[in-house]
């Protein structure tokens, strides 16, 4: 397809899907859709409207500040407990949905995929729920005797009907000379995850770092580094560790998948934080160069060339002996991720795909399939801010459809139109196209697979990829009824 | 690393001996038991299987652990999804709905509609009729059901949303858009019950809404089957066969 | 600069709560050059009326639902400076000001007023309202500790010194006893404080008697005696204070004396609130209640 035919198929799409709404939700959206091109001076990346309240009445993608601070930044810390301090539901349905992996004895000394509730009811609404919230801390240290500390996630009743839980998290921590955090993270505040993993941010700066406990004894080095806002998903963080100590690196705190609250705490000690999500931690790190003075660096471990661009942006932060295992380490596993795009590319290339993600993937996650041939042709965040779409700019090959806070109904007009060969996406759109026949990845979750950091990760994203699209299954999708 | 004939996911890889390094190296940064103590974990472990343990553990009153239960409002998005043509609407915050949608996703592997008006903090406060108004006209514009199922989340309930006055306003207001749409509407509070009781609720709302009173028509060869918060589809068809039967 | 103080004026609806504080706020900083932030903790938002000569226009929650989100609001959008000589940029009499913002909230039965003083609390907090060269935080907050959200002001790092405007009449005097019991659960898990009665004065018989007694039953003091006057009236018409409007009037005095009084006061205590017998034994000492024989209760008037 020529350049010019994609845009104005997109440019198409987009005043399509703007028709079906009533004048006012139109006028709002309008401003969330856009194209944009590495040519363009100025496009969608510039001006689409971001981080702004959804349209009522929708299907939007979104989730709320109680996902991004005990689904995303807190949930993974595995030697913590985290209680979802509300009614039974939210506790329930984020439990064990992420796929962040952690070593441990569940239940005995970690907690990650189980879910802790106060399950609160119709009179703890009425006379409010603090005494309850104080016995449900003290028979969770009975019962579970390793944890290293407890976090209070609050449901939106929490602040609604105003519970201290800053007071009960703070008497009990004097009591049991143990971490209790309360994060005030309801559901309600806020347009999305988004302000979940700010108020979480704000929580670990209050409440974490300034603990000094494990920090007496550190000993440092000066290749001390750590890997933040990695989730381990899939074993994400462990396949991208395994790169930065080969470098010679020392990687001291993964946060905060597979974290303890010891690595929360030492972070600071840290020559560099290399920051993967940029979106869920990047308050944190700002704050740690400002009251600790540890520089800070974004890096993106998606496919061999950024992966390769990255090790080199890290390397060139230390010494020469650093730059050097650095190189052996690039040329050790390009042999292999040069045979991976051998096998895959000549399958993929040419073929378009679009994405419809959160965090950090909707650009970073391009480089990869752009290294087996593949063409993004549309992309967009569930609760990115300004500065997540100037950096978006950066990674575009080609007109790009670009749509924030996309919901089901415009996604699925826009793949309708635009007929990518691809759809990544999360789970709620996943069966939406794969019963249009269309090929689908989770690209939340790798789709029960991954890793998918780092070039190790490269090579299973590049079998995902092919598995999905490649499969036999495409050519038998006709449904029996339909005639020929 | 990964061998080209051979490439595997993270269930393998991590299994290689390059990996098992890195997590055993790991341990010197980590703070539970398992790195610092493994003894002691062994210990706990242990005493876990202990009937003195079991006796703890059903003595305890008030943190709830893996419940084996969920919110009202997931049963009433449940109960609507089983009618033709129908949206079922939750009234309150949408990250209640992404959970929802991608719970049943999970569950059933297929698509789950359902749309959320999106009340945030303001909406908390000035209350969410403004928010009804605008999303039913939108889920219509978009969707063109023929019924709107409209359930609430315990933001809507907590702060008291009057939920029928705000679904006749709502329709009142949309210039007669929605005139020939059925909205039943169930208060569904988190904080009573279970999904099970939402199921029920719903269910209650949308018959009330489907036969008016007065216009109950008896037939004594017709019977309805409700088959309550069902999530196994295959004994639905089983039913639905025997019921042939009969 | 000396440390930031903050300060809430609790009491019944109806008492005259808006009124005393605003003129014993203005006195401080007419008199004694105090620079202070009030923050209206009401959904009608009349709590700085007087000071700005206008009902506040732009409350935090309104305008928060006209942009969408709190987060997208500026503090001075929704921190106002005070009219004429409350204003900062004014140094005329002193170097004294009163910033004004108010929570605003729903109209009464829909939604939660209790939400909305959080919010709009959090965000004073977060964009730095506080942070300005200021020596009294004062919170006006609604009538009745109704909800968690009419706490927020005295959790802990907000409000230490509560005031509670009452009067001589029974039901101010429940309500002064009900919000001591609300300092009194957060007084032992943070540092809130109670520092003293207010009586807004009604004229009913022995009512500076009673108050003072029943300040002493709570453990506190009655810091001051505000007579009435009608140029708290007239002054309320033209929307100021009698500080600003008439201030060699005796009643200016009696403010800037009560101003005096919160300025210099570290009598702060947890309070003792009475039970419900011990307060209905104290009304009826003082003959606000009569007492009933037991067999007379629910009966009906004979004649």
């Amino acid at each position: 397809m020529t350049a010019e035919t994609l845009l104005s198929q997109q440019k198409a799409a987009i005043a399509e899907v703007l028709e079906a709404y009533p004048e006012k939700a139109r006028k709002s959206r309008e401003k969330h859709l856009g194209v944009d091109a590495p040519e363009g001076v100025k496009g969608a990346c510039d001006s689409t409207k971001s981080n702004k309240q959804t349209v009522p009445g929708v299907m939007s993608q979104r989730g709320c500040a109680y996902a991004g601070s005990k689904g995303v930044v807190w949930g993974p810390i595995k030697d913590m407990i985290h209680i979802s301090h509300g009614p039974i539901g939210c506790g329930q349905y984020s439990r064990a949905g992420r796929r962040n992996y952690y070593v441990g004895t569940t239940g005995v000394d970690t907690y990650v995929t189980m879910n802790f509730s106060t399950d609160y009811q119709e009179k703890d609404i009425v006379f409010g729920g603090d005494k309850k919230l104080k016995a449900a801390l003290a028979e969770i240290d009975e019962l579970f005797p390793l944890n290293n500390g407890i976090s209070i996630q609050s449901e939106c009743p929490i602040g609604l009907i105003g519970d201290d839980i800053q007071a009960v998290a703070k008497a009990y921590k004097k009591e049991s000379g143990k971490p209790t955090v309360a994060v005030s993270c309801e559901g309600f505040r806020g347009v999305s995850q988004s302000l979940g993993h700010h108020i979480a941010n704000d929580v670990i700066r209050d409440e974490v770092l300034g603990d000094n406990s494990y920090k007496k004894d550190f000993e440092s080095t000066p290749y001390d580094v750590t890997i933040i806002g990695d989730y381990n998903i899939g074993g994400d963080a462990w396949s991208s560790r395994i790169l930065l100590e080969e470098m010679g690196l020392r990687v001291i705190a993964q946060w905060s998948g597979d974290a303890t609250y010891k690595e929360m705490t030492i972070a600071p000690k840290a020559k560099i934080n290399l920051l993967h999500c940029y979106r869920s931690m990047n308050y944190v790190v700002r704050h740690m160069e400002q009251e600790f003075g540890v520089p800070w660096m974004e890096y993106n471990f998606f496919g061999p060339t950024k992966t390769t661009e990255s090790l080199r942006k890290i390397a060139a932060f230390f010494d020469e002996s650093i730059q050097a295992k650095t190189e052996a380490v690039i040329a050790k596993y390009t042999k292999m991720t040069d045979a991976v795009i051998a096998k895959y590319k000549p399958k993929l290339a040419g073929k378009t795909v679009m994405l419809y993600v959160g965090g950090l993937r909707p650009r970073h996650v391009i480089g990869a399939y752009e290294d087996l041939g593949m063409e993004v042709i549309g992309t967009g965040y569930e609760f990115g801010h300004g500065d997540d779409y100037k950096r978006t700019k950066e990674e575009l090959s080609r007109a790009t459809l670009i749509y924030d806070d996309v919901n089901e109904y415009e996604l699925e007009q826009f793949v309708k139109k635009l007929k990518p060969d691809l759809v990544a996406s999360g789970v709620k759109e996943k069966y939406v196209f794969q019963k249009m026949g269309l090929p689908f990845r989770q690209m939340h979750s790798w789709d029960y697979s991954g890793p998918y950091h780092g070039y190790d990760a490269f090579a299973i994203f590049a079998k995902d990829m092919d598995l999905a699209m490649n499969s036999p299954v495409w050519a038998h999708t006709k449904a029996p009824w339909e005639s020929n | 690393m990964q061998e080209i004939d051979n490439i595997v996911n993270g269930q393998k890889l991590f299994l290689k001996p390059e990996y098992q390094e890195v997590l055993k190296n790991k341990k010197q940064f980590e703070g539970h038991a398992g790195a610092t103590n493994p003894e002691k974990l062994k210990e706990i472990a242990t005493w876990t299987t202990t009937w003195e343990y079991r006796e703890k553990n059903l003595a305890r009153e008030h943190i709830t652990i893996n419940p084996a239960k969920a919110c009202q409002p997931l049963g009433a998005v449940m109960a609507a999804l089983g009618f033709e043509n129908t949206m079922p609407y939750v009234h309150g915050s949408h990250g209640c709905v992404a959970y929802f949608r991608s719970y049943f996703t999970r569950h059933f592997k297929e698509p789950t509609p359902c749309v959320s008006d999106s009340m945030s903090e303001s909406a908390a406060v000035f209350g969410g009729l403004a928010n009804m108004k605008e999303g039913l006209r939108n889920c219509k514009a978009l969707y063109k059901p023929e019924m709107i199922a409209v359930s609430t989340t315990c933001m809507a309930e907590v702060i008291g949303d009057d939920l029928d006055a705000f679904v006749k306003g709502a329709v009142t207001d949309a210039e007669g858009e929605l005139d020939s749409t059925y909205i039943p509407a169930a208060h569904t509070p988190s904080f009573k019950g279970s999904h099970i009781t939402g199921y029920d609720n719903m269910m209650e709302a949308i018959f009330k809404t489907l036969t008016p009173e007065g216009d109950v028509v008896k037939d004594e060869e017709r019977i309805n089957i409700i088959p309550g918060f069902e999530s196994y589809l295959g004994s639905l068809k089983e039913v639905k066969k025997n019921s042939f039967n009969v | 600069m000396s440390e930031l103080r903050q300060i809430a004026f609790y009491g019944k609806g109806g008492i005259g709560k808006s009124t005393t504080s605003q003129n014993t706020l203005a006195a401080m900083a007419h008199y004694f050059g105090k620079k202070i932030l009030i923050v209206g903790c009401d959904p009608k938002a009349d709590s700085t009326r007087l000071i700005l000569h206008e009902k506040a226009q732009c409350t935090i929650m309104q305008l928060a639902s006209e942009v969408g989100t709190v987060e997208d609001l500026e503090l001075e959008d929704v921190c106002k400076p005070g009219a004429a000589e409350f204003d900062p940029a004014n140094t005329d009499i002193t170097e004294g000001f009163i910033m004004c913002a108010e929570s605003g909230g729903p109209e009464p039965g829909v939604g939660c007023a209790g939400r909305g003083v959080i919010t709009a609390i959090n965000f004073l907090e977060e964009e730095g309202a506080y942070d300005e060269d200021l020596d009294f935080v004062s919170y006006d907050v609604l009538g009745d500790v109704v909800c968690g959200g009419f706490a927020m002001p005295i959790r802990e790092g907000k409000a230490q010194e509560i005031y509670i405007v009452m009067s001589g009449e029974m039901m101010a005097m429940y309500a002064a006893n009900n919000i001591s019991k609300g300092i009194l659960k957060y007084a032992n898990t943070g540092g809130v404080r109670l520092a003293g009665l207010i009586c807004n004065a009604r004229m009913t018989d022995r009512e500076y008697d009673l108050a003072k007694h029943l300040a002493e039953q709570i453990g506190t003091q009655l810091i001051h005696f505000v007579p009435r006057s009608n140029h708290v009236q007239r002054a309320e018409l033209r929307r100021m204070t009698v500080v600003e409007f008439a201030e060699k009037s005796d009643q200016a005095y009696e403010y800037r004396e009560l101003a005096r009084k919160i300025i210099a006061n570290d009598l702060k205590v947890i309070p003792k609130p009475l039970e419900m017998d011990d307060l209905e034994a104290l009304l009826m000492e003082f003959g606000l209640e009569e007492e009933v024989e037991a067999d007379a209760i629910g009966k009906k008037a004979t004649a």
